[in-house]
């Protein structure tokens, strides 16, 4: 089915280059919507498992919005978030009125997960927005000025890609949870955990590398392209030229680079918290898995319903980053 | 009057296999308001003269040497920033392949009236105006429809025509043409030649053709400047170049297809040289059917013939009585 249509916008293509008439293409071009933005959305609607990552991300931005009013149980600290024990309901398998089960502790899975959405959203952006700052100052000014520039630049991103990123994310995150006297940080009334958010950076720091060569790279190839070329022929300037000219053209990559980093900054997070080096004060998904994960053979739900939720988080956001990729790739356009 | 005068022009690149010297001791001038033909085959160093006037050479090249007078200032000892004024302003360049020369995602308007604006700090509205008038002059279709496009909804000649309206924006004096034919089939090349053409004479601009296509020299060119491996061949009145040429004139003319002689296309034998080691002595010898010892040994002078024509040969009076 894809290859099919994939051929037809080929034939179409060559068909148009053919035509030997002088004549400008067809009138009936809808004008409107012809740029690349209008027909990457028009490509990624046609795309399946992109629209569905897109619904799933949708999904679970609802579930963090209305946290407090779909779970059943608060969240912890609050002393309700036991009720459960209290009421004698420990380590029950899924019910109706638990549809997830409950721990051995006696916390409602369902609704830890559902409070623990909002901090997979926030370390899926945040460290997003982190990583992509990093990426694109980078890969840009290396890719762009050259010479020294990027000589140095690559060589730090080389330091960054050489060591085991894991590992390192785990000692940092140790080293950073110990100086922490307040676990949280209170902006415009959100409480912002602090803890958490050194992760974040931890993350970050050690994901921008990867995406730097990719951008680099792209302004390289851009750098050669004739419309560069000819910019710099009438006279524009090293920065009017990226700004307006290379960063446009190398933004659909790096959205694409940015929607698959969400995917591993919620995995490594998860990751770090489950190996008990996360947050001791935020419930993320990966800590509710740590603290059952002893309990794997007794209350099997309590583990695996969080894994489903990190599982299928990150299956979204890829779905979503491959309609992305193939919704701008300029040459699957029709 | 020459409103350009090259002399001595080296442009060499640093690579790591060695030095390519693909502009070596090029020296030629341009009289104001007429078109001159550069020729030759690929990499003889005729695009690279180009981007060395603009001072736009790529990495790792650079000019090492030499002199270009533009209107009696040395471009080469310009600062970046000066040169930027002179881009567009002054001299300008059409690319060879019209589609890949405009970005893809600005829609004409956009990007032609940037470069106005960029030059000479007026609102967007005169920009535009500016832009239509251009776009009028080149002869593309509704240039009042066309400003909101995108590249990808015209044609290949109208992305010729738009590019020739781009580098004309600004009304500079000096005009270069990267074989602005080459990546178009043959009925809009006629179309673009023309344009170029009528543009020159109504504008009175002056155009450098880079070509590699003597028809094209032929029907545009007053006079001809023929490149080969980095060093002047021959310069001359496009007249007395068709008649009693160089042997490397004469071996890119025969290769040319003529209506009105049934012969053999004779191509000439061999590769253009290794630029990093090039042959000693005249660089054409190796390939050569006159070449003679001395070819081998002493690097010709361009000799002045007589009538404006110039020649880089040491057997240019045999050759001339021979034919």
């Amino acid at each position: 089915m894809g290859m099919l249509t994939l051929r037809r916008n080929r034939k179409n293509e060559t068909g148009n280059s053919a035509s030997l008439s002088g004549k400008d293409t067809d009138s009936e071009t809808k004008r409107r919507g012809a740029s690349q933005w209008a027909v990457a959305w028009r490509r990624f609607k046609k795309h399946k498992s992109g629209l569905f990552g897109l619904g799933m991300i949708v999904v679970l931005l609802i579930v963090a919005i209305f946290n407090t009013v779909i779970a059943p149980y608060p969240a912890r600290p609050a002393p309700d978030a036991l009720k459960p024990l209290y009421d004698g309901e420990a380590a029950q398998a899924p019910s109706w009125k638990h549809p997830f089960g409950t721990t051995r502790m006696g916390l409602d899975v369902f609704s830890e997960i559902v409070h623990g959405s909002v901090y997979t959203i926030y370390v899926a952006v945040a460290a997003t927005l982190i990583t992509t700052v990093l990426t694109v100052a980078v890969g840009i000014t290396a890719g762009y000025f050259g010479r020294y520039i990027d000589e140095l630049l690559m060589r730090i991103t080389e330091i960054f890609l050489v060591f085991p990123s894991l590992l390192l994310i785990l000692v940092f995150a140790r080293i950073f949870q110990l100086g922490n006297a307040e676990p949280f940080y209170s902006f415009l009334g959100i409480n912002i955990p602090i803890g958490l958010t050194m992760i974040i950076l931890i993350v970050s720091i050690f994901a921008w590398a990867g995406n730097a060569r990719v951008v680099r790279g792209e302004v390289l190839r851009l750098k050669e392209t004739e419309f560069i070329q000819a910019e710099k022929s009438l006279g524009a300037s090293s920065w009017w030229i990226m700004l307006k000219h290379v960063f446009p053209n190398v933004l659909p990559q790096i959205i694409v680079l940015a929607t698959l980093s969400m995917a591993s900054a919620v995995l490594v997070e998860a990751a770090v918290s489950f190996l008990g080096f996360g947050d001791p004060n935020t419930y993320t998904w990966g800590r509710l898995m740590e603290e059952s994960y002893s309990d794997m053979s007794t209350t099997w739900w309590s583990e695996v319903f969080p894994g489903l939720a990190v599982f299928l988080t990150v299956l979204a956001f890829n779905l979503f980053g491959d309609g992305i990729a193939d919704a701008l790739n300029p040459r699957l356009r029709e | 009057m020459n409103l350009l005068e090259i002399s001595n022009l080296k442009t060499h690149f640093f690579t790591e296999a060695g030095v390519v010297k693909a502009v070596d001791d090029v020296s030629f001038n341009v009289e104001k308001g007429c078109t001159l033909g550069l020729v030759g085959e690929s990499g003889s160093g005729k695009s690279v003269t180009a981007q060395s006037v603009l001072r736009i050479v790529p990495k790792p090249g650079r000019i090492v040497d030499g002199k270009i007078l533009f209107d009696g200032e040395d471009l080469v000892q310009k600062k970046d920033g000066e040169m930027q004024r002179y881009r567009g302003k002054r001299i300008s360049l059409i690319f060879q392949d019209p589609t890949s020369s405009l970005n893809p995602l600005f829609t004409i308007g956009n990007q032609l009236s940037d470069i106005v604006i960029q030059h000479d700090k007026v609102k967007k509205d005169a920009a535009i105006e500016t832009v239509i008038k251009t776009l009028k002059l080149t002869r593309l279709p509704d240039p009042e429809e066309a400003i909101r496009r995108y590249p990808h909804q015209f044609s290949g000649g109208m992305k010729q025509r738009i590019c020739i309206a781009r580098a004309l924006l600004l009304n500079p004096q000096l005009l270069f043409a990267d074989e602005p034919t080459t990546s178009l089939d043959v009925t809009i090349q006629a179309q673009i030649i023309s344009l170029l053409k009528d543009l020159q004479k109504d504008i009175g601009m002056t155009l450098v053709m880079i070509t590699h296509d003597m028809g094209v020299v032929a029907e545009m060119c007053k006079c001809v400047v023929v490149l080969y491996a980095g060093h002047v061949m021959e310069i001359g009145p496009i007249e007395t170049i068709f008649e009693a040429p160089h042997p490397y004139t004469a071996a890119l003319l025969k290769a040319v297809p003529r209506l009105d002689q049934t012969r053999k296309l004779i191509s000439i034998p061999g590769n253009i040289p290794n630029l990093i080691t090039p042959p000693t002595g005249c660089r054409f010898h190796p390939r050569c059917e006159y070449a003679v010892a001395l070819c081998k040994e002493k690097k010709p002078p361009l000799e002045d013939v007589g009538g404006d024509h110039f020649i880089s040969c040491h057997r240019w009076r045999e050759l001339r009585r021979g034919a």
